[in-house]
């Protein structure tokens, strides 16, 4: 009897201990997992952040948290009409007569989150580092604007080329770190960005370039912890190279002169600022702590919103958005007298929500955003397989862009109201720049000119193919512009759906006779937009070309007065949206945002849709301004 | 048992450097540059030049043994022996540099997301994917064998077919149907647990919607295991003698029943530990599933590589222990 009981008790023994084992690993790594206390504003950025390393980064979502890190010497107003620009760590800075130099004054009270100094040399260090090869910057070009920049980058390039040739292997590493005193050394030497006194930064640029004080206050012109980047930084004696390290970016290393700090950062899991107790402006600091969790599924986005997991969704995607959007269209119909007053007060989308009855139909945002969709038509004189392009000629690439409906994209394919395109850059995103109209919809006008380019009814016209990815319903609209063509020209249509890295890579090599495209702007110019049609450019995936259009950027680039320049420029998009066609704008973006107009406050709808979430507010915390910023209605026209 | 342990432990690595081999033709096949993002701007040419050079893209066979090198720790002996590494870092000082830091076990730079390394993605993501898969396997043993207990008991019976058809769902149902019923009904009607956040209520959910098909398998084959032991001459013998039900069932019965169950465990947990994107992505859980995918969409050329050794790894170790663990359970296999 006994010796039953004990074999049964091992016999069990032997059976559940493992499991035992394993629930007792379960419990304390769920239980070890704290979770982090509740941050006063949660935001869903727009994916997850790619890198922190201003110098190297380039996606929507990383300029955002980068923006609340660091602050730049000058920084954007985006809640002003203009996109003004306001004094960052520069209180002030002058401009000399020929626009050709600039002088910044930085304040003195500006620190970085460590407590020490922000100075000039730091500004010059971090645009030192962006204009090295080594660093690999998608935005080097805004730093050869500097005079000596591109010298200089050219000059540090081909040292780095022949390095391993020229030094054998054992003294590399000696070679290496000679080369490196030299580059300091050249930089001083060609490039002009000079530091007189810690507090005064001085550059010359090659040419005027008008739109230059909003390229500093992009986020690769912030500065850099010289200190910080230092114990991050070092040579390869291979390659010759400076290399960082990626640490850096990450707390509780990174160390940054904006408004919060980084305090968290759990890979794909969450980010959390808290305010930076050393920054010079603390009253426009809103609110103490930011949280971001990655949440990648944009149906569990929006429940976690419901359920008050988050506060701001700063990019709605599922499907059923449309009808969202249509609930706030029916919302506003009901109190339609209401709305049009306000809209007629100049106020801006936020601001009249703010003034109507509250309701929860009205958390959704649909803001016009720097960015336009379009279709690419190759320019090639021949196709990828040799056949001689008929889109090489700008009558058929004008005849297939007025044929195609663009609304009923916009209003049954997109339908969440964005404005159909008939230029490329956004209406009223760009202070001073005047409107330009291009060719509308003309069926008629579009047969008599296929007809003139040898094609009479779509006869003897190669079958037509469009190339598109497959994801975000770029079928779908793929499908109703087809169609458009079928019908109006006569032509027969295949469509081409590929993979996206596929398709990117067809794009680049010009494998395709049209091709879908988008395209958001970096800078307040229209050169961000323009620039992609100019010869050899490298986002030029249409190898369009035309001296016409390229003298014409050349002379706004040498035209100092600004109106002139404008009108210059104006004139080159004209070119393109009513004759030439290298694409076929379709419709403008919109970015659908989710938020309670009554709790948050700092959400920008201003065209440029930046966001500075170092902005933010809860109204209503007892913390900061608590008072909604809002972009300040135009003065009232006086009616005669 | 110790042959066994060591002929497996001899036999890793050939298995790893094969599915390294398979793993790196695959995804150097994929089309497209990882250093270019899905839209707008490229980098300029030679700044996407120059990286694929920095991170030996340019070249296969170069990517092949530089990898090789840094993921074994071969690169790190070398260096350290020859005294490479401390000339380096004695350099880096002199220069007011930091040293590099060195990892002996270096599975390189994530492409896409640069700030990080993938030894760091995967310290932070595998303990997460390793206890979502083993409390769902814990849950899916507690539901399976009283399930099939139950079942085996009374065959037949109401609550044979009724665990039955749940069985059936639980295993015809895709996770994400089961998991985006649970998140509505517990995470936004009742409020019970939140959604999109891991934590020790946040596992919660995941845990049971990862279990639901495991927890069926189980009950099947406890169920089976059961019926076919039940009827046994020594069963007969044991109720005979006057044992009570409870003992004959417990300890008997379920003892020998339990065997089919165990080996299935060592794929069920590897498979759980491993397999759970889907659940990832509906619970927003920060595992490694997700890697698995993403990756090779994004062809990060060096996560796809880690996660998969990782996995494989894993594998291969869960299988040897549950071989160690049935001959522990029932000395008589040899």
């Amino acid at each position: 009897m006994r010796d039953g009981g004990i074999a049964y008790a091992r016999a069990m023994w032997k059976l559940l201990a493992p499991f035992i084992v394993l629930l007792a690993a379960v419990g304390l790594s769920v239980l070890s997992d704290k979770p982090q206390p509740p941050a006063d504003i949660v935001f869903i950025n727009d994916g997850d952040v790619n890198t922190l390393d201003v110098t190297r980064m380039s996606w929507l979502q990383d300029f955002r948290v980068a923006g609340a890190v660091w602050e730049g010497l000058v920084i954007n107003n985006v809640f002003s009409r203009d996109f003004d620009k306001m004094p960052g760590v520069a209180e002030r800075w002058e401009r000399s007569a020929d626009q050709r130099t600039y002088t910044f004054h930085l304040r003195p009270n500006a620190k970085w989150s460590d407590g020490s100094q922000v100075t000039a040399e730091d500004f010059r260090f971090a645009w030192r580092r962006a204009l090295l090869p080594d660093s690999v910057g998608d935005y080097v070009s805004m730093f050869q604007m500097i005079e000596g920049g591109q010298a200089f980058y050219d000059w540090r390039q081909a040292r780095l080329d022949e390095f391993a040739k020229v030094h054998a292997p054992a003294d590399r590493a000696a070679a290496a770190r000679e080369l490196w005193a030299q580059t300091q050394k050249k930089f001083d030497e060609l490039v002009r960005c000079e530091a007189p006194d810690p507090l005064t930064l001085v550059v010359r640029l090659e040419r005027s370039v008008p739109y230059f004080i909003d390229c500093v206050a992009f986020e690769a012109f912030f500065p850099l912890h010289r200190g910080l980047l230092a114990r991050y930084t070092s040579i390869s004696p291979e390659t010759g190279r400076v290399e960082t390290d990626s640490g850096w970016t990450r707390p509780p290393a990174l160390i940054g002169n904006g408004k919060f700090k980084l305090t968290t950062w759990r890979f794909k899991r969450d980010m959390r600022l808290e305010r930076n107790e050393h920054h010079w402006d603390q009253l426009a600091i809103n609110v103490d702590s930011i949280k971001m969790p990655s949440i990648g599924d944009p149906n569990a986005q929006i429940l976690s919103y419901r359920t008050g997991g988050a506060d701001w969704l700063s990019s709605v995607v599922p499907n059923y958005r449309a009808d969202l959007i249509a609930a706030k269209k029916q919302y506003i119909n009901e109190h339609q007298e209401l709305y049009d007053q306000l809209k007629e007060q100049g106020f801006d989308q936020v601001a009249i929500d703010r003034r109507m009855p509250p309701d929860p139909r009205q958390n959704i945002h649909v803001f016009p955003a720097f960015g336009t969709y379009f279709y690419s038509f190759n320019c090639r004189p021949n196709l990828p397989d040799g056949r001689p392009n008929p889109f090489h000629d700008a009558k058929v690439r004008k005849a297939f862009s007025i044929s195609v409906e663009k609304s009923i994209i916009a209003e049954n394919v997109r339908r969440i109201g964005e404005a159909v395109a008939d230029v490329l850059v956004p209406p009223n995103s760009i202070a001073g720049y005047p409107p330009v109209y291009g060719a509308a919809y003309d069926p008629a006008e579009a047969r008599r000119l296929l007809a003139e380019a040898g094609y009479p009814n779509g006869e003897g016209f190669i079958t037509v193919s469009i190339l598109y990815n497959k994801d975000s319903g770029h079928d779908l609209i793929a499908q109703a512009i087809a169609k458009s063509w079928q019908t109006n020209l006569g032509v027969k249509v295949t469509l081409d759906q590929k993979e996206i890295k596929v398709f990117r890579q067809d794009l680049k090599s010009s494998n395709y006779m049209i091709a879908r495209g988008g395209w958001f702007g970096d800078y307040g110019d229209p050169t961000t937009f323009l620039d992609l049609s100019k010869t050899n450019d490298g986002n030029n995936d249409r190898k369009y070309s035309n001296p016409v259009f390229d003298s014409l950027l050349d002379r706004a680039a040498n035209e100092l007065d600004p109106i002139k320049r404008m009108g210059v420029l104006a004139e080159a998009e004209r070119m393109l949206v009513q004759d030439e066609f290298p694409m076929l704008p379709i419709f403008h973006y919109g970015l659908v945002h989710m938020f309670n107009p009554h709790k948050v406050s700092g959400v920008s709808p201003h065209p440029r849709q930046k966001q500075h979430i170092q902005l933010l507010d809860m109204l209503g915390d007892g913390k900061g301004r608590d008072a909604p910023l809002e972009i300040p209605p135009p003065p009232p026209t006086r009616k005669w | 048992m110790l042959t066994l342990i060591l002929r497996r432990l001899v036999q890793l690595p050939l298995i790893l450097l094969a599915i390294y081999s398979v793993t790196l033709w695959l995804a150097w096949a994929i089309p497209g540059s990882p250093l270019e993002n899905p839209e707008g701007r490229r980098p300029p040419v030679e700044v996407q030049r120059a990286m694929e050079r920095q991170y030996n893209l340019d070249s296969f066979p170069r990517f092949y043994w530089s990898y090789l090198e840094n993921a074994t720790g071969v690169r790190w002996l070398r260096e350290e022996w020859s005294g490479v590494a401390a000339a380096r870092d004695a350099q880096a000082i002199d220069a007011g540099l930091a040293p590099k830091p060195r990892l002996f076990f270096d599975l390189g730079p994530s492409l896409q997301y640069e700030d990080w390394r993938v030894n760091e993605i995967i310290a932070a993501s595998l303990p997460v994917s390793v206890t979502l898969g083993a409390g769902a396997i814990v849950i899916a043993l507690a539901l399976g064998l009283g399930a099939g207990v139950v079942g085996a008991i009374r065959p037949n019976s109401l609550a044979d077919i009724g665990t039955l058809v749940v069985a059936l769902v639980g295993i015809s149902l895709p996770n994400f149907v089961i998991g985006a019923g649970l998140l509505l009904v517990f995470g936004v009607w009742w409020g019970v647990f939140p959604v999109a956040s891991w934590g020790p209520r946040g596992a919660v959910l995941p845990m049971i919607t990862l279990s639901l098909p495991f927890a069926a398998y189980i009950a099947r084959l406890t169920r089976m295991g059961m019926i076919d032991v039940l009827g046994s001459d020594y069963i007969r013998t044991a109720r005979a003698k006057g044992v009570a039900e409870s003992r004959v069932l417990l300890k008997h019965a379920l003892k020998n029943a339990f065997l089919p169950v165990l080996s299935y465990l060592g794929p069920a947990l590897a498979l759980a530990m491993t397999g759970s994107f889907v659940v990832e992505r509906v619970f927003t859980v920060p595992g490694m599933g997700q890697h698995f995918v993403n990756a090779v969409l994004n062809k990060d050329l060096f996560l796809i590589l880690g996660v998969v050794l990782v996995f494989a790894t894993m594998l291969v170790v869960f299988n040897l222990a549950v071989d160690v663990l049935y001959r522990w359970v029932d000395p008589r296999i040899e």
